[in-house]
């Protein structure tokens, strides 16, 4: 067993414990454990972190002229998988080449913003190129540059307008060499000593809080903020936290940690049978994301609800092009329309979503096996094992099968392999739950002219309809735990140490005691020291580290 | 006569109640499909598919014994002085032909297919007159007279003088180009919609209303360019596009009572109006909310020539009229490449026409007309909806 697995088999008991005890703790009385932290972290940005940190530092119509390598997920996430991936030479040529775009975009003639406007062209701007690269690094590599940085950039702009005899054609080329650096691209933690004690810098308190709560660079408040000691004192963190929380860009941030959960980047990879499913097309592709994370920002922060309802939830948001999948009226011709189910209708929460059910299928058929084994991961944080190598699929996969006409007759007889029950056993009963909806989510009740069954029994909740199953999600303990803990790795970029146990048990308490509410969970871990302490253990990440020595010019 | 399709219709107010369409989710454990109309009642549909009625059995040797109509190279070529002379090559033969063709249709600056009534007789026009032709339809004035059709199973007096008109043109043969419209109603131009309410049972039922509409939004198709089922439309804000009446459900075969109906028609891009006068619609209504077969009506001949053969008063996408060059373009080339003139078409319709007598001008003044259909289920939308409600809304 592995420390985390027996971590969490821990906090389940003593989840069990209080339950069991009626011990619950009032909120008030709660008090944070010992911050234990983890690692200093070179972290790579993302695809939407990269999107949103060059539009909130040069504008929307920024070009961004660039194909983003898949990322790397690690431990359901890909937010911790930028701790442990690296930039390979497609990537680096590509951030290159964005680099050249977006510099030449900065600097076209006819762009009223150009930087250095009034210099002359035959000249070198000492002061202004010194400004422009110092304010824009800043803001780029989210810390004041070092002389030395300031220099080398300075260096190039020179050496540029050396070669080429205009004066902002170098200028370009220093930034095209900011937005290249190392600093830039990757999320470079560094340290201070404060009372003996080595702590994580203002700065880089701040790009974990704006990364966390705004999904983009800190802006110049924060950095402000950071260059006057203020993260540095639990009021002066709250004012910045309750600042961001408040901000428009909060819900950037739900986004991008709810399309990271939901594995959503696997929709680039996506395929139909368009002869099998006519509906599902490109606009339902892009819909289907997006109806989920509408239905979930509109709950989680607009209608500050109870996170476990988003499973059972009657309301979601179409377009005209999902109205065939889920078969229902769509009032608005353009946009998107608010839409209620009927109180008996099969679609209920998020796991009835096309974006979950397509996702979680063939390109020819539905999946109870890829959708219970999601069910488990996705959103109850459980384990589920590949299969073993030799399995023989042939029996499950013959959806013509008229002796076995429904994937619950087929997945009987597939069970009777010994290596296939144990986990068939787990991920059955909420595959099979949703097998009523057909491999992009359409309604059904018959496969091969035969009811489809969905009763079962998720852990101990029984259930005979999808409805039921809907509910039966909802009240899984784990959804809830599942979701605090997950969102404190993405918070983090990384796996939770040994040492942090208490505090996800603290951060599981809190949720319960604030109504299993989205926003309070984030100003408890944006607010706590564990958010931003680090271990003593992290003499890999010193000066003397290679990552860090390469990304000193 | 008053041919004005108001004073039919039903009032629009209703409109907003009953045909905004919404449909229960089944309970999961009714083992009936969730497409099943059963227990629903009313039901929405987009046409998917819409052409004429054409003959069932057509032999060009024995329907047309005379052979098929001709366009005005095709008739210059056959004078004197239009055939193609021996030193003549093809190519100089055709730009020769071409030029005396449209130098006869431009007609001194009143071009015949915008004036067709200013055209000499076109002695080469040909109808089919035969009285072996079958074809599918409907009987729209419950009598079979010697100028009507019989269906393939012995059903008589189905009207069709459009097919008798069209008949003989080379276009409307089942190789011919002329039924292909539908293609401009899949690529998003125009389209068709039509809800059912008051539903009580889906295999019989003796009133039913019927509301028939223009789409005013394109149709949603599949990526092999088939309509979705059960997608969701607005229907056309103009009352003029609206028509509501009643029906009956026999066998699970709709038919509806006389009313007026007006749809959008486009062609190369010139906005036209197809109307249809005492129309009524024969449909079967499969199980799993599809709609097959027939819209009959009386077109009005002088609407008909506009949009099917002269567009002479054809407009641009704001109403306006379209630029005269661009009319005579469109039924000029029209004519050559399907194989009529436009003083012989329209002729012939005041000829053929046998609906809705003038007894001024003592002339029948429209022509039936059979256009077979085919539709999906889809939910019809009340122009400018604020309700998103759906279970408020819900299945009546």
């Amino acid at each position: 067993m592995t420390a985390n697995k027996f971590m969490r088999l821990f906090i389940v008991s003593i989840t069990i414990c209080i339950s069991l005890l009626g011990c619950e703790r009032d909120a008030s009385s709660l008090r944070e454990p010992a911050a234990a932290g983890g690692p200093l972290l070179v972290r790579a940005l993302t695809e939407s972190q990269y999107r949103a940190s060059v539009h909130s530092i040069f504008g929307e119509d920024a070009p961004i002229a660039m194909r983003f390598e898949p990322g790397l997920r690690s431990e359901g996430l890909l937010a911790v998988g930028t701790s442990e991936v690296g930039l390979s030479p497609f990537s680096l040529e590509q951030y290159n080449q964005a680099a050249i775009a977006l510099s030449d975009f900065v600097f076209n003639p006819d762009n009223p913003n150009q930087p250095c406007l009034d210099s002359a062209a035959d000249q070198f701007d000492q002061t202004c190129a010194q400004h422009y690269l110092s304010t824009t690094g800043l803001r780029l590599f989210r810390r004041p540059l070092s002389e030395a940085q300031l220099n080398l950039y300075l260096e190039i702009a020179k050496q540029n307008f050396s070669l080429l005899g205009d004066f902002h054609t170098g200028l370009k080329y220093g930034l095209v060499g900011l937005l290249t650096a190392p600093n830039f691209l990757l999320r470079i933690e560094q340290t201070e000593i404060v009372d003996g004690v080595e702590v994580l810098d203002a700065y880089s308190r701040a790009e974990r809080l704006a990364f966390f709560l705004t999904n983009t660079s800190p802006d110049e408040t924060l950095l402000t903020a950071a260059a006057n000691g203020q993260l540095s004192h639990v009021e002066g963190r709250r004012q910045q936290v309750e600042r961001l929380l408040a901000s428009d860009t909060l819900t950037l941030a739900v986004e991008d940690f709810f399309t990271d959960m939901l594995r959503f980047d696997r929709f680039r990879d996506i395929s139909k049978d368009s002869g099998i499913y006519p509906a599902f097309n490109a606009d339902v592709l892009q819909d289907a994301q997006q109806q989920t994370l509408l239905d979930i920002v509109q709950h989680l922060l607009v209608d500050e609800g109870d996170y476990r309802q988003l499973f059972n939830l009657k309301q979601t948001h179409l377009t005209r092009a999902l109205g065939p999948i889920y078969r229902v009226p769509v009032p608005n011709r353009k946009g998107w329309s608010e839409v209620s189910f009927p109180s008996d209708s099969a679609y209920a929460g998020i796991q009835s979503h096309a974006s979950f059910l397509a996702l979680h299928s063939h390109p020819g058929s539905s999946s109870p096996t890829l959708r219970g084994k999601a069910i488990r991961e996705v959103f109850l944080c459980q384990e589920v094992p590949d299969p073993p190598a030799d399995v023989d699929f042939t029996l499950a996969e013959e959806t013509n099968n008229h002796a076995m006409p429904t994937a619950k007759d087929r997945l009987i007889a597939h069970n009777n392999e010994p290596s296939c029950a144990g986990c068939h056993k787990i991920m059955d009963p909420p595959g099979l739950a949703l097998e009523q909806f057909d491999g992009v989510g359409k309604f059904r009740v018959l496969e091969n002219n035969t009811p489809i069954d969905v009763a079962g029994n998720l852990d101990g909740q029984a259930f005979e309809t999808v409805p039921q199953f809907a509910q039966a999600l909802s009240n899984h303990r784990e959804i809830p735990r599942c979701l605090a803990e997950r969102l404190y790795r993405y918070s983090v970029g990384r796996d939770v140490t040994w040492h942090e146990r208490a505090f996800l048990d603290y951060l599981n308490q809190v949720f319960v005691d604030v109504d299993y509410r989205l926003k309070p969970l984030m100003r408890t871990i944006a607010l706590s020291d564990s958010f931003y302490a680090i271990d003593g253990n992290h003499s890999q990440l010193s000066d003397t580290h290679p990552k860090i020595a390469e990304a000193k010019p | 006569m008053n041919l004005s399709m108001s004073t039919k219709n039903q009032p629009l107010l209703l409109l907003a109640i009953t045909n905004v369409l919404a449909v229960a989710m089944p309970h999961a454990l009714n083992a009936a499909e969730p497409t099943s109309l059963a227990g629903k009642a009313s039901a929405g549909f987009v046409v998917s598919d819409f052409k004429y009625a054409l003959s069932e059995n057509f032999d060009e040797m024995l329907s047309c014994p005379q052979g098929v109509s001709k366009n005005e190279f095709e008739i210059y070529a056959m004078t004197p002085e239009g055939a193609r002379k021996p030193t003549e090559s093809e190519d100089d033969f055709e730009k020769r032909a071409m030029q005396a063709a449209y130098a006869k249709m431009a007609n001194g600056g009143r071009n015949l297919c915008l004036h067709p009534e200013l055209g000499e007789k076109d002695p080469y026009f040909r109808v089919l007159d035969n009285t072996r032709e079958l074809t599918q339809g409907i009987n729209l004035d419950g009598r079979a007279s010697a100028d009507d059709f019989s269906t393939p199973d012995g059903e008589q007096g189905i009207d069709n003088q459009f097919l008798r008109l069209v008949g003989c043109s080379q276009s409307f043969q089942p190789s011919g180009t002329s039924n292909g419209f539908a293609i401009e109603m899949l690529a998003g131009s125009w389209g068709i919609l039509l809800s059912l309410s008051g539903v009580d049972d889906w295999q019989n039922d003796d009133l039913v209303e019927v509301s028939i509409f223009a789409n005013a939004d394109p149709i949603q198709l599949s990526p092999a360019r088939k309509p979705l089922h059960y997608a969701s439309y607005n229907y056309d804000s103009d009352s003029r596009f609206q028509t509501v009446t009643k029906g009956k459900i026999k066998d699970g075969v709709l038919t509806t009572e006389p009313a007026d109906m007006r749809f959008h028609h486009v062609t190369n891009a010139l906005m036209l109006e197809r109307i249809f006068v005492d129309a009524q619609i024969k449909a079967s209504i499969s199980d799993d909310g599809a709609l097959s077969g027939y819209l009959a009506g009386y077109m009005p001949i002088e609407a008909l020539y506009d949009y099917q053969f002269g567009y002479r008063h054809a407009t641009l996408a704001d109403g306006s009229l379209a630029p005269e060059a661009r009319r005579v373009q469109t039924s000029n080339g029209a004519s050559f490449v399907l194989g009529y003139t436009c003083q012989g078409v329209y002729q012939a319709m005041h000829h053929l026409a046998d609906g809705h007598y003038d007894p001024i001008e003592k002339q029948f003044t429209s022509i039936s007309t059979q256009m077979k259909f085919e539709a999906v289920p889809a939910f019809v939308i009340e122009t400018d909806s604020r309700n998103t409600d759906i279970t408020s809304t819900g299945a009546q």
